[in-house]
């Protein structure tokens, strides 16, 4: 099983780095769903099969259309200006939060035998009501999204041009706009 | 699940987060900005089942990790529609642009 | 139970009205009127009938889980009187209100912050448990801030606004972190667990927990040295100004004070810093009310000094005087308020310079004003006289010397200012043509309850006495009827000393030409308490240095995300260390 954990995170870590470097957006887009898949693969064979069937569907499907949705709306938009934060300064607070946290929690790491536990789906529904309340609500804000995502597909297509302002000396420039 | 499965896991979560920081603090690009904040939430995810499984208690943390997933898809589709909103108000994606509040 | 029940009513009528008022809109201002008087009346009916069934246990309780605790509400003694204070003053004022505001705009927003404060201040009273209590104080900071700028294209009203809502929130803090601590040491946050529970708290703790709630009540009571946001909050509407700045939610300060004296009286020092807290206070701002040329202000500074008389009966153990000075304060202030109001409304200034001899013109309101004004100055048989001389015969079985004289001296000058607010407003000769008419039908009624309160609520010293001794079981409180208060009132000779010291008062405003060469004296003095003491300046300074220090660091306020991201990383690197530096030691 380590062989196969190594190959799918040490895969899932390549498709990220491809994901943060591509140029266009959309190839971005597809090395996320990459790392998705692969991740959703791990998480199967750590024993956590409901999970792993959600993301797949969910982070590996939905999220890659919903981004491939939004990039074909906002454009391309290809940008290879300089970053704001400098380059080794970003990887310097990268390796130095990633290795705190590592040296701090490798050490102490243990597992303990399996306790008697309620199902998963008694888990969720049950012993984390609240939570699942809270999800709704969250759920309603992503339809909130969505309709926003949906109404500027809309928008776009009656967008309406604004003319020149009129300048102050007079109305010799002004110009009428016909949409 | 064994020790070495567990070290490697951390190794894993612990670098898809380095990643996605870096993304964070590298990109411009707002819809990169919200790929680089999934790269995170994978890590995250991996994380959580993970403490679940070693913790012995795996469906409590597979429970939590399904909160992640629908939390981390609405920041998805709320982070994109405001991209979007951006690049119709802005007429950029660039996270530069959006400073314009100062001055 | 059915006083749970009367207490929903007392906090959800006001609230239920307050959407209501502001759901029917500003295009129908005849019905927000009638609609605000009728809710704030239905409420202050509930708060009296609450009266009828008190009780010292919990009678309404909402669960909230296991973090925030329930939210109790304890009909006791001290809770129905001031939520009874609340809702009844707060009602005459919304009557007073459908005359004073007729024809304003933005009547809705008006309407629906005094219902919403009215309701928030009985819950901020009946609550039994800390966090709720923080809840609805800072409601009450909240709508006071929003009714002081109501006017919000005056920027004096809009500054007024903003330095009660910091000075008050600076308070607020105050009584977060006591309630905060309380719950870390007693693991509860209701109020009886912390009055019974206090053996538990190690002495340095119960300090902090003693002096941040004295801060709290500082800041709410604009007692010294918080004491500058009360003026600056007069550019409210009058009304507002009487209720808020004068009846209720000044007083939640004395309130708190009153309501955790069993715990704290025996914290070193804090009954001392009380006591001085409030003797400075009553002091200070009653040299300012001499100097004040602004009726409204005039009355702002006595209201500190009042208030002052209560933090101080409070501070030498008098917990009973203090609540009854309370309720005679809020009869006769909002009285004085409301009178002012009238005048106000009538001649279209608040400058005590330009009035004068509007008495002749506007009877009912000086009739009114003048009984406000006697209770004021402590002139038997009026209700602050009974009060006052309580609250003085607390401070001599039970304080220090010096602030007994203090607090004599402080009745002569509350003689002095008040006869001077009085005859500049409606004796001597009209300085300015100034055109006046008296009072209406909906003022009439207010001022006219407000008076017959004025007269006869001392009446009620006895009925208050055993309802706080049967319902505060942490309070020690020895108790008299009324018959027994009266004779032993009139028996002490500390009421003959305070009644010649407020004759005092009397003569050398009477005879002032003649005691000229005392006023050149003190001429030094008045000027500072113009001045208002160097506390404006002082206040000028420190709002100076924060606005320079925000603007300095406003430059690491890039706007750009990756910074902001960047800050946030390494905001997690320093607590990793911090950690591990932690683990390691």
């Amino acid at each position: 099983m380590e062989v196969w954990l190594v190959l799918l995170l040490g895969g899932a870590l390549l498709c990220a780095l491809q994901a943060i470097r591509a140029q266009r957006l959309l190839a971005s887009a597809i090395w996320l769903a990459a790392v998705s898949a692969l991740v959703a693969i791990a998480l199967y064979l750590i024993g956590a099969p409901q999970v792993a069937v959600i993301e797949l569907s969910v982070g590996a499907g939905l999220v890659t259309v919903l981004f491939v949705f939004a990039i074909s709306i906002a454009g391309e938009d290809a940008m290879t200006l300089p970053a704001a934060v400098p380059r080794p300064l970003a990887i310097a607070l990268v390796i130095l939060s990633a290795g705190l946290l590592g040296w701090m929690t490798l050490p102490a790491l243990g597992i303990t035998p399996p306790l008697a536990e309620s199902s998963f789906a008694q888990m969720l529904w049950q012993e984390r009501g609240l939570d699942v309340l809270v999800q709704v609500v969250l759920i309603f804000a992503g339809v909130i999204g969505v309709l926003g995502l949906l109404g500027e597909a809309r928008a776009a297509r009656t967008q309406v041009v604004p003319g020149p302002l009129p300048e102050k000396d007079g109305a010799a420039h002004q110009q009428e706009v016909h949409p | 699940m064994s020790a070495s499965a567990l070290h490697i896991l951390v190794l894993g979560t612990l670098a898809l987060i380095g990643v996605g920081l870096y993304g964070l603090l590298a990109v411009r690009n707002l819809i990169k900005v919200i790929v680089a904040l999934q790269i995170m939430v994978k890590g995250a995810l991996l994380a959580l089942v993970m403490a679940g499984a070693a913790a012995g208690q795996p469906n409590l943390g597979q429970s939590l990790a399904a909160t992640v997933i629908v939390a981390d898809t609405v920041v998805a589709v709320v982070g994109l529609a405001l991209a979007v909103q951006v690049r119709r108000h802005v007429g950029t994606l660039d996270v530069r642009a959006l400073s314009s509040l100062k001055k | 139970m059915a006083n749970g029940f009367l207490i929903a009513l007392v906090i959800g009528l006001p609230w239920l009205g307050a959407l209501i008022v502001w759901r029917t809109g500003d295009t129908r201002p005849e019905r927000q009127h009638r609609l605000a008087a009728g809710f704030s009346l239905a409420a202050a009916l509930a708060a009296l009938l609450l009266l009828t069934a008190p009780g010292d246990s919990p009678a309404l309780t909402l669960a909230l889980g296991g973090l925030f605790g329930d939210f109790t509400f304890i009909p006791d003694g001290l809770g129905v009187l001031l939520a009874a204070i609340a809702t009844v003053v707060g009602s005459l004022a919304v009557i007073f209100s459908m005359d004073y505001m007729r024809g304003e705009a933005a009547l809705g927003r008006y309407y629906a912050l005094v219902l919403f404060f009215i309701g928030a201040m009985a819950g901020l009273v009946l609550s039994g448990s800390l966090l709720a209590m923080f809840f609805f104080w800072e409601i009450t900071a909240l709508c006071s801030y929003a009714l002081i700028s109501f006017n919000n294209d005056d920027p004096k009203a809009v500054a007024g606004g903003i330095k009660a809502l910091l000075i008050t929130s600076l308070g607020g803090v105050g009584l977060l972190i006591g309630a905060l601590v309380a719950y870390a040491y007693t693991g509860s946050y209701q109020i009886a667990d912390l009055l019974a529970g206090t053996e538990a708290i190690p002495p340095d703790v119960l300090s902090l927990i003693a002096f941040g709630f004295l801060l709290a009540a500082a800041a709410k009571s604009a007692q010294f040295p918080f004491h500058s946001w009360l003026p600056g909050a007069m550019e409210a509407p009058t009304p507002i100004s009487a209720l808020i700045h004068a009846a209720t939610m000044v007083n939640a300060g004395v309130y708190l004070l009153a309501r955790f004296y069993p715990a704290f009286a025996e914290v070193p020092g804090w009954t001392t810093a009380v006591v001085a807290v409030g003797l400075i206070s009553a002091l200070m701002a009653a040299a300012m009310a001499l100097v004040a040329q602004d009726l409204k202000r005039a009355l702002a500074y006595s209201t500190i000094s009042q208030l002052g008389y209560m933090v101080y009966a409070v501070g030498v153990g008098g917990v009973f005087a203090s609540q009854f000075h309370l309720l005679s304060h809020a009869v006769f202030k909002a009285l004085l308020f409301l009178g002012a109001g009238a005048v106000i409304h009538a001649v279209g200034t608040r400058d005590m310079r330009q009035m004068g001899g509007l008495g002749r013109r506007m009877p009912f309101v000086r009739n009114a004003f003048v009984i406000g004004a006697l209770a004021l100055a402590g002139i038997p048989v009026l209700n602050g006289f009974w009060s006052k001389e309580l609250v003085l015969e607390a401070g001599l079985a039970g304080g220090p010397g010096w602030a007994f004289a203090g607090m004599l001296v402080g009745a002569g000058l509350t003689a002095l200012y008040t006869f001077r607010m009085v005859w500049l407003v409606f004796y001597g000769e009209p300085r300015a043509a100034l055109h006046a008419h008296d009072a209406t039908p909906a003022m009439r009624f207010s001022l006219g309850a407000l008076a017959i309160g004025a007269l006869l609520t001392w009446l009620l010293a006895g009925p208050l006495g055993h309802l706080f001794e049967a319902t505060l079981p942490h309070h020690e409180l020895h108790v008299l009827s009324t018959g027994e208060l009266v004779a032993e009132i009139i028996g002490a000779p500390g009421t003959w000393l305070a009644l010649a010291v407020v004759a005092a008062g009397l003569a050398l405003w009477w005879w002032r030409e003649r005691f000229r060469w005392l006023a050149a004296m003190l001429e030094p003095l008045g000027r500072a308490a113009e001045q208002d003491f160097g506390f404006e300046w002082l206040n000028a300074r420190i709002a100076g240095a924060t606005i320079g220090s925000a603007e300095a660091l406003r430059t690491t306020q890039t706007g750009l995300l990756s910074w902001n991201v960047a800050g946030i990383v390494g905001g997690l690197i320093v607590v990793l260390a911090v950690l591990l530096l932690a683990w390691g030691a």
